[in-house]
């Protein structure tokens, strides 16, 4: 810890770096987005995964009403894949668009082409103009986290799940041709929005832990990850939901600044395995906690993460959108209550 | 300055109102000296809001049988908490045509099951008894624990439920037997609206 007092930006771009700060960071790398916040900013869904102004507003409100370090303005998982051609289910207010993965656009790795328009496209720029409308209102008091899919959602997305997985099992060759093309697009998407104002990427990848062995992903993404970090100049927090405590040692290794780890890992355990060689980030459960009960569960939660020495607190991915704002409101209140007793113990 | 005011513990949440724009209605519950309160809120600052809000409010009052304490705010005269009951009362106020008159439900209700009426009775001290006009036994104390379920009740008998607060509350009988007749299905349908919008990982969607 230091004694020196950061503002938010420089509270989580210091823990993204393992470097002291005055008090452990709230971070989102995934969506606070929430209905009620919706109605406050007169933001919805889905206009709001589409329009920048209201993309910026909404998004705005984990840092001005729920009190977190950071702003998080794309909500979806999809953003990227609409401009790459896949039929998106927009849905309403009250639910998240989603890849319509059934309809799925690609057959085989020469099918992946990324369009000209993919960074003009109004899904991609929707993203781009957000963040510059945050860095504009913003300046340097909060961190900016944009986020780029990377190639294996995008292989999910495209191919649709089954095919894409049973392609990697039976021609690992082909698999690889397709992520070496649509890592393309990671990185297309990543450096505009760094361009645009972003002070860290989130990079989801869904190896997940129910269906992706850590052996499958040391095998086609620790050095697809290694590569990220080289060619996109901002920390990135590469999120995979899940059990993943069998690949955390191959993601410690990629260079990324931070994983964005699930609750199904024990932060304890978590950090045993990193050693401090990437920052983690999240943890708090979604569905049981933040969503089903109440603000001292989500307190505990949040001081088992501190105890563990975990580097910034937040949500394990995004949150709920009927998640009740007193929950989220105590996450920042608990990081700071358990600094305080620290402080006072010592 | 935050904007999001202390209005207590969320107990219900109607993330999209068909009758008012879509706007996000939700039922706090606030304790008080005389027993726990009920607001009705929205953050949403569009037109109509503020009218529609009294609205919910007022007809969680009357299909609730409670009382109006304050702008969107109810109570239980008996100052219990009766919090699911309070829950159902504003998702039924919620779902309500605003151009049809307001009136508590009775305590009769057509059971399409068995094709007879179903009454409940009110035994004093807070007990009701479920009594089917074919003198179903089973069905009779089947709604019985639909009550004791959805309204957080007791079971003195079979065929009885009883409010643990010992007064009346007709009108929440006459709210709560209609769904009592099938609880599974109630549960069901509160189960699916929680499970809308949870953000599921590519690999665990369904389309």
């Amino acid at each position: 810890m230091t004694a020196q007092p950061m503002n938010s930006r420089q509270r989580v771009l210091a823990a993204l770096r393992r470097q002291p700060v005055d008090r452990t960071p709230v971070c989102n790398p995934t969506s606070v987005a929430t209905v009620e916040l919706m109605d406050l900013v007169d933001a919805y869904f889905p206009h709001a995964n589409r329009e920048p102004e209201l993309m910026a507003r909404l998004a705005a409100t984990g840092y001005t009403e729920l009190g977190f370090d950071s702003i998080m303005p794309v909500f979806s998982i999809i953003q990227e894949s609409s401009a790459l051609g896949c039929k998106i289910q927009w849905e309403q207010k009250d639910n998240w668009p989603t890849v319509k993965m059934r309809e799925p656009i690609w057959e085989k790795p020469e099918d992946i082409v990324i369009p000209p328009d993919f960074l003009t496209h109004p899904d991609t720029r929707c993203v781009i103009e957000a963040i510059r409308l945050l860095r504009r209102e913003f300046g340097d008091e909060v961190a900016i986290v944009g986020k780029t899919m990377g190639p294996w959602s995008l292989g999910y997305h495209g191919f649709g799940v089954e095919p894409f997985l049973l392609l990697s099992l039976d021609d690992p060759g082909k698999t690889m041709q397709c992520l070496d093309r649509l890592k393309e697009a990671t990185v297309a998407f990543g450096l505009a929005q760094i361009e645009a104002g972003a002070d860290a990427l989130t990079l989801p990848d869904h190896a997940t832990g129910d269906l992706v062995s850590g052996e499958y992903y040391a095998r086609y993404l620790r050095d697809l990850h290694i590569e990220f970090s080289q060619r996109l100049p901002a920390p990135i927090i590469l999120h995979i939901c899940g059990r993943t405590v069998d690949r955390m040692e191959y993601i410690a290794q990629t260079g990324m600044a931070a994983f964005h780890f699930d609750s199904k890992n024990a932060p304890a355990e978590s950090m045993e395995i990193v050693k401090k060689r990437i920052s983690l980030v999240g943890n708090l459960n979604n569905p049981e906690t933040l969503f089903s009960k109440g603000p001292e569960e989500v307190r505990a939660e949040v001081y088992r993460n501190l105890e563990a020495g975990v580097e910034l607190v937040g949500p394990e991915c995004a949150i709920p959108l009927q998640t009740a704002i007193e929950n989220l409101v105590e996450i920042p209140k608990a990081v700071r209550d358990w600094h305080r007793e620290q402080a006072t113990r010592n | 300055m935050a904007k999001t005011a202390a209005l207590g513990r969320r107990v219900e949440l109607v993330p999209m109102d068909p009758h008012c724009q879509d706007i996000t209605i939700a039922l706090y519950r606030q304790e008080a000296a005389d027993g726990p309160r009920y607001q009705v809120h929205s953050f949403s600052g569009r037109p109509g809001v503020v009218a529609r809000l009294d609205f919910v409010a007022g007809a969680t009052a009357v299909l609730g049988g409670m009382a109006a304490v304050g702008p969107g705010q109810v109570r239980f005269a008996c100052g219990g908490a009766h919090e699911l009951a309070a829950r159902r009362a504003f998702l039924e106020a919620c779902k309500l045509d605003p151009a049809q008159p307001l009136a508590a439900r009775p305590l009769q209700f057509f059971d399409k099951k068995t094709g007879h009426q179903i009454h409940v009775a009110p035994l004093g001290g807070g007990v009701y008894q479920v009594a089917l006009e074919g003198g179903d036994a089973g069905r009779a104390a089947a709604v019985a624990g639909g009550l004791v379920k959805l309204g957080q009740m007791q079971n003195p008998a079979p065929d009885q439920a009883a409010f643990p607060c010992g007064q009346a509350h007709d009108a929440l009988i006459g709210l709560l037997v209609v769904r009592a007749v099938n609880v599974r299905a109630t549960l069901r349908e509160q189960e699916m609206q929680a499970a809308r919008g949870q953000l599921a990982a590519p690999s665990a969607q369904q389309q």
